[in-house]
């Protein structure tokens, strides 16, 4: 009864064209940002924002770069940990090269390495296509990892091979990266920055790009006769991906985990992001998120219930059941749903419209 | 001349040659540079190693293109397949079955999984795009790793069914030291020659290969000329599953049944795309150049950047051959109708 | 401008000795016509003949191993499909080509690509110059939309929708480009009679309104006589006849092609 949107008509297309155009979930958005940025770090203890929140904004964002690629342009990518590795060790040669820099012109910049690294193992997609691609995206994935483990120089000479982010503020006294940041002032931070580039990322989708990367997915040839350059579409969707996922890597080993080796970024993390666009929802922003808030509280639920329950398990079982419990919600979701958390989440919503008179 | 004679001659001519250029190149490379070291003997026996790993490489690839030419799906599971069949045979020989008891058994088992995977995964995705088959593949990749895994537990297991492992020296006259050759590659090979011939025979000669052919031709046009599509695939999966239990074997046999199995078969997608997806030939002469390809440039170019190019090597000679030749060296060339 | 006035012009797309190969299979040998400016042109034959073939030539996506093809004065021998696209050539298809995920109304808004100028940071801020553009085409569209009576359906998936809606939202994408030269790929194809009558009126009102010249090809020659104003006959690759309806009706060639001839 509450979610009707009878009486609340467009005049204009400005209106009609907006992202939110139904009041109601205006105002939830309103709703859910006043609990994301004032409840959240009150009520929530660090083990919680350092365990839960942070990485799932992290994710979110990497999640975010592959929908835009897979979701939105169609182009299978199994790279992803390679280039999340592109972005975290750029940004800590910059950060270390550099130390005036401003963290958030470092994870830009980042980005924009990674985006020209994109770009180059994006070529192939302009002559093949589907699981041609994906083998060829692999390529990228081994040989990067290859490079920033093979050559000390990305690790400045560390002998673990390990990077440690340097510590920075976001704004003075508010450090973000290093020992010194409290895990509030990080979730905050994580918070606006992914939340505005969703934004951005959601107005390139509505926008002319996005209808080329769409057109391009659904129908190339298509595509190409109307006009698109599949050069052009591809490749600034391999771009923006990677610029996204670039962030996200950057984010990984500054923000979150503020020490990384290349080997965190093997070909299982490029498999975990895959999992959260298929599970969330390929082809749209929330289910980005849906899909990174899944999986990572799938594994801390697996790990507790069984405790919970009173049964005994090894941390060995739990690890392969993890496996097992993903392998199997993919299948299930490409079976039942393959849009998605993102679609479930509009059918309820519409059902939502409805009720409680369905016709 | 005769096109076919020509090709012929083509392919007995271009390898060897193509062998030999790249030893003279490499010979160039070590006298500019002190970093490397070559020899032709030396050269040979990289090569010849090379070779024999890209057997296995093939043994592998080949499940992949059994269920790639039968249903158009990129079995990205194939790699997990090897390690669960592996995992299985191995569990067996522990309960104290002889080997080859044990590997009915085992055969028994991945023919169960084709069943169980026609029901749960193919039937309720039957034309739904190739690309989300594809991902359910991966869903099947995770779901085996962990299954087998938790099956019989992820350590290190050794699998022993008394394949020689004596090396011996051959053309000892010819090179100066002769060349190292390892009882178990040849073994090896010739595992991988039988198989081919035996799938090779299967899908001309018998009734369910010419179904399998016009499945992997047109689903629908099959169907309606009355082939069953589900019993298709069932038997190409357990055939699938039995080629991986024989991968598996020889992997296992080699290195040992472990996890990194499951990752060592990935190296089988850039074997496929050298050799073009629907290509038993294409498998074999892939794997082959894979194989010798990556071993060859990590003795002789990896120490010029540092070693371990064998991580990322044949992903590259994939990508860059993709450039060039998009269907692969044996596959048919993609006409695209509108 | 009412119809039966209009002002048939100088050809604006020239084909000269085209001629195009499979393999060893010719599938067009020797084929020249000229397309004239504001008329509607009907290319027929029986099937296998080459018909799509042709307009696949003209728009790109196949490349004639002989012969010359001369757009608006320029001439090309090969292009890419996306280049005619900005010449002003719009194009449908026999079998639908729409773009299955997306709404009608963004399916017609992609035609508008080649139109919109905002750049990659505008785009990513939306607010200003791209939330403009955006509307202006979206007006545009719109206008497309009321124009070929398809309000209803704007924000359906076209891939939910029945076969002859999705025909309709395909020519309304194409129109959406404001092409010079549309050539339509059997538009009429699986349509009832009332289906091919709308039909029929849209491909005339674009005709007469907008002035596109029209290449189509059609097998329903109830059609083809009634609404073109020329006709281009071809048979196992090769041009039959080339002239306004009742004359190639008259063509004992044409007539011998289409009705089988007595030894």
């Amino acid at each position: 009864m509450l979610y009707r949107e009878a009486g609340q008509f467009k005049t204009s297309y400005g209106a009609d064209q907006a992202i939110f155009p139904i009041r109601q979930d205006r105002i939830a958005l309103v709703l859910f940002a006043g609990i994301a940025v004032l409840a959240v770090p009150v009520l929530a203890s660090n083990y919680f924002l350092e365990t839960i929140f942070v990485p799932f904004l992290v994710f979110a964002l990497a999640a975010l770069g592959l929908n835009i690629l897979t979701g939105y342009c169609g182009q299978l990518s199994l790279g992803t940990g390679g280039f999340m590795a592109c972005g975290a060790f750029f940004s800590y040669k910059l950060a270390v090269g550099i130390p005036e820099l401003h963290i958030v012109l470092v994870f830009l910049l980042a980005g924009l390495g990674t985006a020209a690294v994109g770009v180059l193992f994006g070529l192939p997609s302009l002559r093949i296509k589907g699981f041609y691609l994906a083998v060829a995206t692999l390529a990228a994935q081994f040989f990067l990892v290859w490079v920033f483990n093979k050559f000390p120089w990305w690790t400045n000479y560390s002998p673990s091979g390990v990077i440690s982010a340097p510590p920075r503020d976001v704004l003075p006294g508010l450090a973000v990266t290093g020992a010194g940041g409290a895990p509030a002032v990080k979730y905050l931070f994580l918070l606006v920055f992914v939340a505005v580039l969703a934004l951005v990322a959601k107005n390139l989708v509505r926008s002319r790009i996005g209808r080329t990367w769409m057109a391009t997915r659904d129908m190339d040839i298509a595509a190409e006769i109307i006009g698109i350059r599949p050069l052009w579409a591809k490749l600034s969707a391999f771009a923006v991906s990677s610029f996204y996922i670039g962030i996200a890597g950057a984010l990984w080993a500054f923000v979150y985990t503020g020490s990384v080796e290349a080997l965190a970024f093997q070909i299982d993390r490029s498999f975990q992001v895959l999992f959260m666009v298929i599970i969330g929802g390929l082809g749209s922003i929330l289910g980005s998120f849906l899909g990174a808030a899944f999986i990572v509280l799938l594994p801390i639920l697996l790990s507790n219930v069984p405790s919970l329950l009173g049964l005994q398990i090894s941390v060995e079982i739990i690890s392969h059941l993890e496996f097992m419990v993903f392998g199997a919600l993919i299948v299930f979701f490409l079976v039942v749903e393959p849009h998605g958390l993102a679609r479930l989440w509009q059918i309820a919503k519409e059902k939502l419209r409805l009720w409680p008179f369905p016709y | 001349m005769n096109p076919i004679a020509l090709r012929f001659g083509f392919w007995v001519l271009a390898p060897p040659l193509l062998i030999a250029a790249i030893g003279f190149g490499l010979q160039g490379l070590a006298a500019a540079n002190s970093a490397l070291f070559f020899t032709w003997g030396f050269f040979l026996e990289v090569l010849l190693a090379g070779l024999l790993q890209g057997v296995l490489y093939a043994l592998v690839a080949l499940g992949f293109v059994l269920i790639f030419k039968a249903s158009g799906i990129f079995n990205f599971a194939q790699g997990s397949m090897v390690l669960f069949a592996a995992l299985t045979l191995v569990g067996f020989i522990g309960m104290g079955l002889h080997w080859t008891l044990a590997f009915i058994v085992t055969a028994g088992v991945m023919v169960l999984l084709a069943m169980v995977v026609e029901k749960v995964v193919l039937r309720p995705l039957v034309n739904q795009p190739h690309i989300i088959l594809f991902m359910a593949t991966i869903g099947i990749f995770y779901f085996l790793d962990g299954f087998g895994q938790m099956l019989w537990g992820s350590d290190v297991k050794m699998l022993d069914i008394g394949i020689t492992k004596e090396t011996t020296f051959i053309l000892e006259g010819v090179f100066e030291g002769g060349i190292l050759v390892n009882g178990f590659d040849l073994v090896a090979a010739l595992v991988g020659a039988v198989l081919v011939a035996v799938l090779a025979v299967f899908f001309q000669y018998t009734r369910v290969g010419r179904a399998l052919r016009a499945v992997a031709d047109d689903h629908q046009a099959a169907l309606s000329v009355g082939i069953p599509l589900k019993t298709i695939w069932v038997i190409v999966w357990s055939v699938a599953g039995i080629v991986a239990l024989v991968a598996g074997i020889m992997w296992g046999s080699k290195a040992g049944v472990q996890f990194s199995l499951a990752l060592i078969a990935l190296k089988a997608l850039p074997v496929l795309i050298l050799g073009g997806f629907t290509s038993i030939p294409g498998a074999i002469v892939g794997g082959l150049i894979i194989g010798a390809g990556e071993q060859v440039a990590e003795v002789f170019l990896g120490p010029l950047v540092g070693g371990a190019i064998q991580e990322w090597f044949a992903y590259m000679l994939a990508l860059i051959f993709l450039l060039f030749r998009p269907q692969g060296l044996f596959g048919e060339r993609i006409i695209e109708r509108i | 401008m009412t119809y039966g006035a209009k002002h048939i012009g100088e050809p604006i797309l020239k084909v000269d000795n085209i001629t195009l190969a499979f393999g060893g299979v010719k599938a067009l040998s020797d084929i020249s016509f000229a397309i004239r400016e504001h008329e509607i042109l009907a290319i027929i034959g029986p099937n296998g003949a080459g018909k799509t073939s042709m307009l696949n030539v003209i728009n790109g996506f196949y490349h004639p191993q002989q012969g010359r093809i001369e757009f608006r004065g320029v001439e090309r021998r090969t292009m890419r499909p996306h280049v005619a696209a900005r010449q002003g050539i719009a194009r449908t298809f026999q079998n639908v080509a729409l773009f299955k995920g997306m709404s009608t109304l963004d399916n017609i808004m992609t035609g508008r690509v080649l139109k919109m100028k905002s750049n990659l940071f505008q785009q990513a801020i939306y607010w200003g110059a791209n939330r403009r553009e955006e509307i202006a085409h979206r007006q545009t569209v719109e206008k497309i939309i009321d124009f070929l009576e398809i309000q209803a359906i704007r924000r359906t998936p076209v891939g939910r929708l029945p076969y002859g809606l999705q025909k309709r939202v395909e020519l309304a994408r194409a129109l959406a480009m404001e092409p010079d030269l549309l050539l339509l790929d059997e538009p009429m194809a699986g349509m009832n009679v009332e289906e091919k009558e709308d039909m029929c009126r849209f491909i005339l009102d674009v005709n007469d309104e907008f002035g596109t010249t029209i290449a189509l090809i059609e097998h329903d020659m109830g059609v083809v006589m009634d609404i073109s104003d020329r006709v281009v006959v071809l048979d196992y690759g090769r041009k039959l006849a080339d002239g306004p309806p009742d004359e190639v009706r008259a063509n004992q060639q044409v007539i011998e092609a289409y009705l089988g001839v007595s030894h």
